[in-house]
């Protein structure tokens, strides 16, 4: 418990285009643990995910994040990743030209400092691509280039596999994903945790964390947490909604 | 003595082409479209900026032809030994060659039997515009690159054209016809020195009944090189032809590229890549003709431009009354490294027939995207590898699908690579 946190957020507020999003949010990740954020379409839950891994059109107006000691502010995105950092979009990009295995390569030698011999790469690879059940030849198309949603998914995930961060956020990675998918996510998720790491699951269901189990759940709305808990909150939230956590968190 | 049209210069006369056939010792064929070329010197007129929209961004008068002489006459003594399929011409003059393949002529017109060249003109007539006519009329290091029918050439032919006599125009002509249901894949490679040198070269792709051809381009010229090329392919019944431009140096590179499809059934595919420098100014102009029913095309131009670099794209899409279910794709997308950098992009659509399959086009100009720099840059590569990522990925798609066998990608990925770290693009 008294173990050094991963993850302080404090205080944070950001801006996107110029307007307020974020207005005050606070969070604490320690090794092992793991986090779930729901919160309301526009609630600023991918505001935090961007903000948190550098995204320079996410202007930070207030407060201060610090991952392993460090105040994240100013530092650029890659810096970010190569501390260990990573974010699973919630709309990855299209790289169209290069491949997934050219990028991934690329990825792993950036975040490791250091050229991995390619066979030694290749094994890797194929071994993370078994684990999250991915055909073999997806690693010689481009990136997330005319993917489908659910493989666009799976493709972070595979960068999430062979990055090994110590922090991963997981924006909606179950979105996309049928009941089977899911499934394999989780378990392949769940079979990269260890206990020095962190997770934090942005999702708006109830049935990512019957896979992907946290110990906290948060409730963000317009911007900030608004209701902190345990599993329970997540069951709640799917049976009452939001309205009535808005409701009871606005000020009288 | 003729009196030089006002607009062509002043070493570039009627004579001179008589006298530079007569030193050549013409055959027939060619001695025919010179003689054509010469008298059409005189009437025709210079392609125009303001009347032909191929020319809006490129004005002739900027080839300056003023003070450059015919080529030379003189012919090397064969030094180098290069592999089957390979031909090496040095200022016009065939300087090595390597051995024979079976079902593939491939031979300077000097060694042509006279009945092998009967096309010749065929695909770029003499006729076009003064530029065509002087290309003929001065017309030296022609090569023709014939297969018979149900020839599959394995091995690539590496046709290479070095150029450095200061001062003359250069007149590079490739005939290639490919016989019925055969396979064939030519690689050109162009390359000049430092010298000023003006280039009009014609390339003519006569694509028998189920012919396959894949045709590949690597400008490579000089700093003060001018180029003005034709590169039209006709194709016959089912047949395919496949061409790469890959551009990677000279001072003013003009291309002209044409896929006439005439035979039922039968298909093109367009690419090219151009990775721009200092003042170097690429200009593209494409035509996918579409004649006959069931023609298929796709195009894909992609440029990167650095510095104060500038690249100039204008396609043309024809769906012709006969075209019926013609399917039609074409690309640009360019890519603006620099503030100063700056890119043309026009593509059109010309469509007579109701009943296509499918017409597109797109084209998009711009910087890098910052969305997938920050993506990129998420996964731990600095903003300057990103960029050099996403660059290389960029003009990486177009030489992808130009299918071209593992080790020649290679090497041509190895030029862009060479130009963009010269340019000092990422990692
Ligand atoms: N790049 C952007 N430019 C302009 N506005 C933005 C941008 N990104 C987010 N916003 C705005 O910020 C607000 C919060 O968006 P955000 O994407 O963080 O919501 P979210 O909680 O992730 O929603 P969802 O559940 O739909 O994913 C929204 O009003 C959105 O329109
Ligand atoms: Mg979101």
């Amino acid at each position: 418990m008294t173990e050094a946190p991963l993850l302080e957020i404090d205080a944070l507020r950001a801006n996107v285009a110029g307007n307020e999003i974020l207005t005050g949010l606070n969070l604490t990740i320690r090794p092992g643990e793991v986090h779930a954020i729901m919160g309301p379409n526009g609630s600023g839950k991918s505001t935090l995910a961007n903000t948190l891994m550098g995204n320079p059109r996410y202007e930070v107006t207030g407060g201060e994040v610090r991952f392993l000691g460090q105040p994240l502010d100013g530092m650029a995105p890659d810096e970010r990743a190569r501390r260990g950092l990573f974010l699973a979009f919630q709309y990855p990009v299209a790289v169209p030209g290069v491949t997934v295995v050219n990028f991934l390569r690329q990825a792993v030698n950036a975040v490791r400092g250091e050229d991995v011999p390619v066979r030694e790469f290749r094994q890797e690879l194929f071994q993370k691509m078994e684990l999250l059940k991915v055909d073999r030849d997806f690693a010689r198309r481009y990136l997330n280039d005319g993917f489908s949603g659910g493989e666009k998914k799976r493709a972070e995930m595979l960068q999430l596999a062979m990055l090994q961060p110590r922090m991963a956020v997981l924006d909606e990675t179950d979105s996309g994903l049928d009941i089977d998918a899911l499934r394999t996510v989780a378990d392949g998720v769940n079979a990269l945790m260890h206990e020095n790491m962190g997770l934090l699951l942005i999702t708006h269901y109830q049935r990512l964390l019957n896979y992907i189990k946290p110990q906290f759940v948060h409730v963000l709305i317009d911007g900030r947490i608004v209701r902190s808990g345990g599993p329970e909150l997540a069951e709640e939230l799917e049976e009452s909604g939001y309205d009535t956590i808005e409701a009871a968190a606005s000020p009288a | 003595m003729t009196s030089a049209p006002s607009t062509a210069a002043s070493f570039l006369t009627t004579e001179a082409s008589r006298a530079l056939g007569e030193a050549l010792g013409d055959g027939e064929a060619v001695a025919r479209l010179r003689a054509s070329g010469a008298s059409a010197l005189d009437t025709l007129p210079m392609p125009s900026p303001a009347l032909d929209r191929p020319w809006k961004y490129v004005d002739p008068a900027a080839l300056d032809l003023d003070g450059f002489s015919p080529p030379g006459t003189a012919s090397e003594a064969w030094d180098e030994a290069l592999p089957a399929g390979a031909l090496l011409l040095r200022d016009g003059a065939t300087a090595g060659r390597g051995p024979s393949i079976d079902g593939l002529a491939l031979a300077d017109f000097a060694e042509t039997p006279d009945g092998a060249l009967d096309r010749l003109g065929e695909a770029v007539a003499f006729d076009g515009d003064q530029l065509t006519a002087l290309h003929y009329a001065f017309l030296r290091g022609g090569v023709l690159i014939q297969t018979q029918a149900n020839a599959e050439i394995a091995e690539p032919v590496r046709l290479t054209r070095e150029y450095s006599e200061a001062g003359t125009l250069a007149t590079p002509h490739t005939l290639i016809v490919a016989g019925v249901n055969s396979r064939l894949t030519v690689i050109e490679e162009y390359r000049s020195g430092d010298e000023p040198l003006a280039v009009l070269p014609a390339v003519e792709l006569l694509i028998g009944p189920g012919a396959v051809v894949n045709y590949t381009s690597l400008h490579r010229w000089g700093a003060r090189t001018r180029v003005f090329g034709e590169q039209r392919a006709i194709t016959e019944r089912d047949a395919d032809v496949r061409s790469l431009s890959l551009v990677t140096g000279g001072r003013l590179v003009k291309s002209h590229i044409t896929s006439s499809l005439e035979g039922r059934g039968s298909s093109s595919e367009m690419y090219g890549i151009a990775v721009g420098a200092g003042q170097e100014h690429v200009d593209f102009y494409t035509l996918q003709d579409h004649i006959a029913e069931d023609t298929r095309s796709d195009l894909l131009f992609k440029s990167a431009l650095g510095e104060q670099s500038r690249a100039v794209y204008y396609g043309l899409t024809k769906v012709g009354l006969g075209a019926r279910r013609a399917d039609a794709n074409q690309e640009n997308r360019n890519l603006l490294l620099s503030r100063a950098a700056k890119a043309d992009s026009d593509p059109v659509l010309e469509i007579l027939t109701n009943d296509v399959t499918r017409v597109s086009h797109g084209a998009t100009a711009g910087p890098v995207d910052e969305e997938e720099l920050f993506y990129i840059q998420s996964r731990g590569l600095t903003r300057e590898g990103a960029v050099g990522l996403l660059v290389r990925g960029f003009l990486g798609e177009p030489l992808d699908r130009s299918a071209l066998r593992e080790g020649v990608r290679e090497e041509l990925s190895g030029l862009v690579e060479a130009k963009l770290t010269a340019l000092g693009s990422g990692t």
